[in-house]
Order: structure tokens, then sequence, then C-alpha cells
């Protein structure tokens, strides 16, 4: 067989989004227009389910494509079966949202696609052009995707800011990774790992090109100080496209990150980058905890909550060990349910005028009105709050528990405080929604399939989660332990 | 002679003029893209001189990679800009405010 | 000659025959009109040529939005090329693996023609 069929073989989920999404893409423009979006998206679905499912069958251990420019490891797998069920998840999700505003828009599950497949490739990247192609090819249609209400001023702006600051952070990326390819003599993970062990002192030139190369991937985190841009594009952006940013690109930048980091710098400019997650780490815990009690609008309090999230799961990858990823893993994997659902809940309500949740306010008294999505709400925040029987208080302990067992007792308790902070508007918003009055009476939209997804998130975020745990130890340890070679 | 430190600083000179563009232009959205592209130009400096530094295509074959998805960002950047326009009338950086906090 | 000036022979050669073909297809129809007694000047013949726009006039106007439509296509499919130059010269080092991937490119652009086409991004109105 020719190298090149084992290579396209290896990289089979990536294969099976690409032919999907053009194939996607025909499908729409030659189906009548009126079923073109229904057509599309449950395509689009069908083929992140195949592309998910081809995981389960690759073979085990480490098998590395294209010239070393591409590994597909158990971490890879892992964090590409959270990416497809979260982008499986978002295109199900807009499918109401898409209908009422006019149902020949069949772009928006092809876009998804192509963000999805272009996550899977940042997640699998062995070599910084992979990683590059692979970041850019999930970043350019979130642009188009935070911009797609064309005549919603606020969306216009969303997108053109997210497009202005992500083109930015990608330009500060790509200027760290020319450096690093300078520095190092390679773009190959594993081979700058060999070429820096190698060399007799640090070079200045070498350490601006990690600073600068995870100044860009900060952004794509939103992590602080790279932040700024997450409220404006949650609030401006559609719900569905927010809810969508929210889970999935986290979770494939966040892998990113550790692979990049442990992989090609390990040893002694670790100690290096260790220094800078830490103090993101903080200072994302710190922000999104105080920014948020301030905020008034939904959308923007749960941009605030994804930056405090992303502080917590960064305390993961402070220690650089195997128990720290593995603690990452998990936090991603109970996060991304968790925001899914709340974002679930805001899409589900409509307010009297058709209009969608907007402000904090509107949520008065939805205990009264819509007593189980206000029930799976609070299950969120309780969860998002890390109160303990819900499954949020686990990931929270098990990434602070990585940071102590490696000396970063500090980091903990800085991370303890904060989340003690965070819990004050997460029972805020519960406190809004069972003991204040209602201003207006919400109805639910009504979506069978997203109320179902509201149903599992919230019994994967309720105690009843604790089930899962077994499991998705033994899993994210072994996709943790693909990054270390023994 | 010019050699390899010459090319670095002129492509980090770049690279800060395009930063420098984006945050201290108040004037007009295209001009951020402009500074977009300047900063992506710096980048292809660097790599084409580093390739010729260490002998390797593999530089070259990057800055290839980082031109066509520079077009196809410059592309898109110019499609949001255009909704963007027939919403608002207008391609002025500070009258793009209207979300806050 | 050295070495480096006879491995750019072929170059200067291209450009003495792509001279000369120029110099022929311009000056033959003028030739060719002057002395059939065709030629017939006026203000409007004798303006220069400028995509159809007035070649001098202040530097500010505005442009139809539909020019950006047309130069965003114009930018994704110009791209080919600069892929197709550097594949060509390299073929026979790639093989038949390099083959396909090529045209495994060219069928994606292919299909994102079809799209722009069948959803009228191509149409002027």
């Amino acid at each position: 067989m020719h190298p090149i069929f084992a290579s396209i073989a290896i990289a089979g989920p990536e294969t099976i989004l690409t032919l999907g999404s053009l194939a996607a893409l025909m499908l729409g423009t030659f189906t009548p227009k009126h079923r073109a979006l229904v057509v599309t998206s449950l395509f689009a679905v069908a083929i992140l389910g195949v592309a998910g499912f081809s995981l389960t069958d690759a073979p085990a251990g480490r098998s590395i494509a294209f010239d070393g420019l591409y590994v597909a490891d158990d971490f890879s797998a892992y964090l590409k079966v959270i990416i497809m069920a979260a982008a499986a998840a978002s295109v199900l999700l807009a499918l109401p949202w898409l209908q009422e505003r006019g149902a020949g828009r069949f772009e928006y599950p092809v876009l998804m696609l192509l963000a999805a497949l272009g996550m899977a490739m940042m997640v699998s990247a062995n070599d910084l052009l992979t990683l590059y192609v692979g970041l850019e090819l999930a970043a350019l249609p979130s642009y188009v995707l935070a911009a797609f209400s064309r005549a919603d001023d606020r969306s216009a702006e969303a997108g053109l800011k997210y497009f202005v600051l992500g083109a930015l952070a990608s330009g500060m990326l790509l200027y760290g990774v020319t450096l690093v390819y300078g520095f190092a003599g390679s773009t190959q993970l594993d081979v700058i790992a060999q070429l820096v062990s190698a060399q007799a002192e640090r070079s200045i030139g070498m350490l601006f090109g990690i600073v600068f190369i995870l100044a860009g991937l900060a952004f794509k985190v939103s992590a602080v100080p790279f932040h700024m841009w997450t409220p404006d594009v949650y609030e401006g952006a559609p719900t569905p496209v927010a809810a969508f940013f929210s889970a999935a690109p986290k979770a494939a930048a966040l892998g990113l990150m550790a692979r990049v980091l442990v992989v090609a710098f390990p040893g002694k400019v670790a100690a290096d980058w260790q220094q800078i997650i830490m103090f993101i780490a903080i200072a994302s815990m710190v922000l999104g905890a105080v920014a948020a009690v301030a905020q008034t609008n939904v959308k923007r309090l749960l941009a605030y909550s994804s930056i405090a999230n992303i502080g917590f799961a960064l305390v993961g990858l402070s220690p650089g060990s195997p128990a720290g990823i593995s603690a990452l893993l998990f936090y991603v994997t109970v996060y991304v349910a968790m925001t899914l659902g709340s974002f679930l809940v805001v899409l589900q309500l409509r307010r009297p005028d058709g209009g969608t949740v907007e402000t904090m306010a509107d949520l008065a008294g939805l205990s009264k009105t819509q007593p189980k999505l206000a029930l799976a709400l609070a299950i969120f925040m309780f969860s998002l709050a890390g109160i303990p029987p819900l499954l949020g208080f686990w990931p929270k302990f098990a990434v602070f528990q990585a940071a102590i067992a490696s000396g970063l007792l500090g980091l903990a308790i800085i991370g303890f405080i904060a989340s003690v902070v965070a819990a004050f508007y997460y029972l805020r918003l519960i406190k809004i929604m069972y003991f204040d009055e209602p201003a207006v009476a919400l109805a639910s939209e009504g979506s069978p399939v997203n109320g179902a997804l509201i149903a599992a998130c919230a019994l994967f975020c309720s105690p009843l989660g604790m089930l899962a745990m077994s499991p998705l130890a033994v899993a994210t340890a072994r996709a943790a332990a693909a990054l270390f070679p023994a | 002679m010019i050699g390899l430190t010459h090319y670095l600083a002129v492509s980090a000179a770049l690279f800060v003029l395009g930063v420098f563009g984006i945050f201290l232009n108040r004037r007009n959205i295209i001009i951020i893209l402009m500074a977009l592209e300047l900063i992506l130009l710096s980048v292809n400096i660097n790599l084409v001189a580093f390739s010729a530094y260490l002998h390797q295509v593999h530089g070259q074959i990057f800055a290839m990679f980082v031109l066509t998805v520079a077009a196809g960002e410059a592309a898109i950047g110019l499609a949001i800009l255009v909704i963007y326009f027939r919403n608002r009338g207008t391609v002025a950086v500070d009258q793009a405010d209207l979300m806050k906090g | 000659m050295s070495a480096i000036a006879s491995e750019y022979l072929p170059v200067l050669l291209f450009f003495a025959v792509g001279i000369a073909f120029a110099l022929i297809f311009v000056s033959a129809p003028i030739a060719v009109s002057a002395l059939t007694g065709t030629a017939k000047p006026e203000a409007v013949k004798l303006s220069e040529y400028e995509s159809g726009f007035p070649a001098f006039s202040d530097a500010r106007a505005k442009f139809d939005v539909q020019f950006y439509l047309v130069a965003i296509l114009f930018i994704v499919f110009d791209l080919e090329a600069a892929f197709l130059f550097p594949w060509a010269v390299s073929l026979h080092w790639g093989g038949e693996s390099a083959w396909w991937a090529m045209m495994e490119f060219l069928g994606e652009l292919a299909i994102g023609l079809v799209y722009a086409w069948k959803v009228g991004a191509l149409e002027w109105e």
C-alpha cells in the first residue's frame, strides 16, 4: 500500500469530516430550499457520529502519519470524542433557532463540520504547521458563525471584533512559531524537544517564541489577559453560536496547549512556561469570578464564567504532570456538559414577545413559570459553582489535588478562594430564579430534541454523574499518559 | 553582508508596526485588515530567513501555507466588513461600541 | 558564461520572446487601422481605459460593495495558482501521491465554485 493511504487511514476521522463537509455543502446546495437546513443538519450530525465512532476502531497506541505532521494517540482520541459530541450537540441545538429565521441557511451545519475538522486537526497536531493550519481551519468558520445573523447589528459587530482580535492572536502565535522554528531548527514537536534539550544554554529567542505561542493560545481559550473579546462576542453572537464557542473550541485549544507545552518543551524549559501558565490561571480565575458579579446580561455572565473555568482547567496544566493533564481532561469533559446545558436552557426560554432571554432580571421567578427548566439551570449553576454532591465539584477537586501533589499549594489556595467568590454569582442567579417574583411569563420554545439534550446534560451534572467518574478516570489517565512517553 | 539578524530586525519592526496599526488606528477598519496582513508578512520574512539560514525547505513550505491562510483570512475579513457596513453604514473603528461592560 | 547566468538563460529568452510578441500584438492593429483608414480618433476613444472608471478623479470615491464581493471570490480562487506553481516544479519528487493530492485540492475548489455559482454569488445584481 502506498504510504499516503496508510496516513489517510490513520487520519480517519479527519478524512470522514473532510469528505462529509464537502458532501454536506453539495447536499444543501441541491436540496430544495425549504428542506435544505434540516437535511444538511441531520447529515452533519450523522457525519460527526461516524467520525466519532471511527475513533473506537483506531489501533491502540501512537500512530504517526504524513511524515510526522500528524499523530493519533489516546490523548487526541479522547479529545476528539468530546469535540465531535459537542459539535453534534451544537448543530442540533441550533436547528429550532435557525428554522425560526428562515430554513434556507444550510451553511450553518457545514461551517460547524469544517470547524470540527479544524479542531480535530488541532488536537492531533504533531508539527507546528499542522497546529497552525488546524487552528485557522477552526477559527475561520467561527468568525463567519459569529456574524451569522446578518441583519443584526450586534452580530455583525461581534463577528468583526472576533475576527480582528482572532487574526491578531493567530499572528502572534505564528510569530512565536517562526522563532521556535528558527532557534530550535525544526517544526516537529518531538524533534524540537530533542534539539532544545541538546542546547547548552536556553536561548532568549526560544523564550520569546514560547511566550508568543502562549499569548496566541491564551486568546483562543479566552484566558486573562487575552479575554477581552469573550463577553462581547458571546453577547453579540447568536445564542446557539455562543453555546458552540463556549464548548468544543475550548476543549480543542486546551488540548493543543497541553500537547505543545508538554511534548515540545519538557525538562528545563518547562519551568518557564509553567510560570506563565500559573499566572494566566490565577488571573483568569480571579477576574472571571470578580468581573462576573457586576453583570446583568445572562450571556455575558456565562462568558465570564467560561473565563473563570478556563482558569481552573489551566491549574491542571500548571504542574505539567500526568496527573495534572488527566485532571485537565476531566475538567474539560464536565465543563463542556455544564456550559452546553446552561446555554441550552437560555436558548429554550422565550419572552412573551418571542425574543430570547437577555438579562438576568428576565429569569426572575422562573421556578414558578418553568419549573423543569429552572431545576435544570439550578443544577448547572450549582455544578459550575462546585457545590460538592454535584459533578462539577469533582474536576475542581482533581485539578487542585494535582497542583498540591506537585507542590503548588499557593495556586490551589487562590483557586479555592476564587471558586468561593464565583459561587456568589451562581447562587445569586438561583436566588433570582427561585425567590424573586416573576417579571415576565417566560414560555418554553418546546423543542423535544433540545429538551432531551438539557435532560442529558443535567443528569450528567447531577450527583448521578458520579457513576460515570470511574470510567472517565480510566480514560483520562490513559489519554494523559499518551503525552508522556515512557 | 546582510545576515540573519538583519532579516529578523526588519521582520520584528514590521510585526510591531502591524500591532500598533491595529491598536492606535481609530479611523478605518480597512486599515486594521492591512495591519493584519503586515503581521503575516513579517512572519513570512522570518520563515524564509530561517529557512535559508538552516538550509531547510520547511520554512518556505510553511510560508506558502501562511500566504494561503492569510488570503483566506482577508477574504473572510472583507466579507464580515461588508455585512457590518450594510448594517451600520460606516467602517469607522470608534463606532463599533454597541457592547460594553 | 558563469554557471548562474547560464541557469537563467531560458528566462532571458522567455523575456525576449515575450517582448517581441507583445510589440507585434500592440503595433500590428495600430498599423493596420492607420493604413486602412479606419482610425477615427475622438475624445472617448483617446482617453485611458481604467476598468470603466474615469482615469482622474478623487481617490476617495465610494466603490459599489459588489466590487468587494468579486474581490473576495477572486482572492480565494486565485490562491490555487500559489500552490500550483511549486507543486508543478516539484511533481517529479512527489510522484503519484503529489498528483492525487493536488487533484483532491482542485476538486475541493471546484465544489466551492459550484456552491458559489448555485447560490448566486457570481451574479452582479
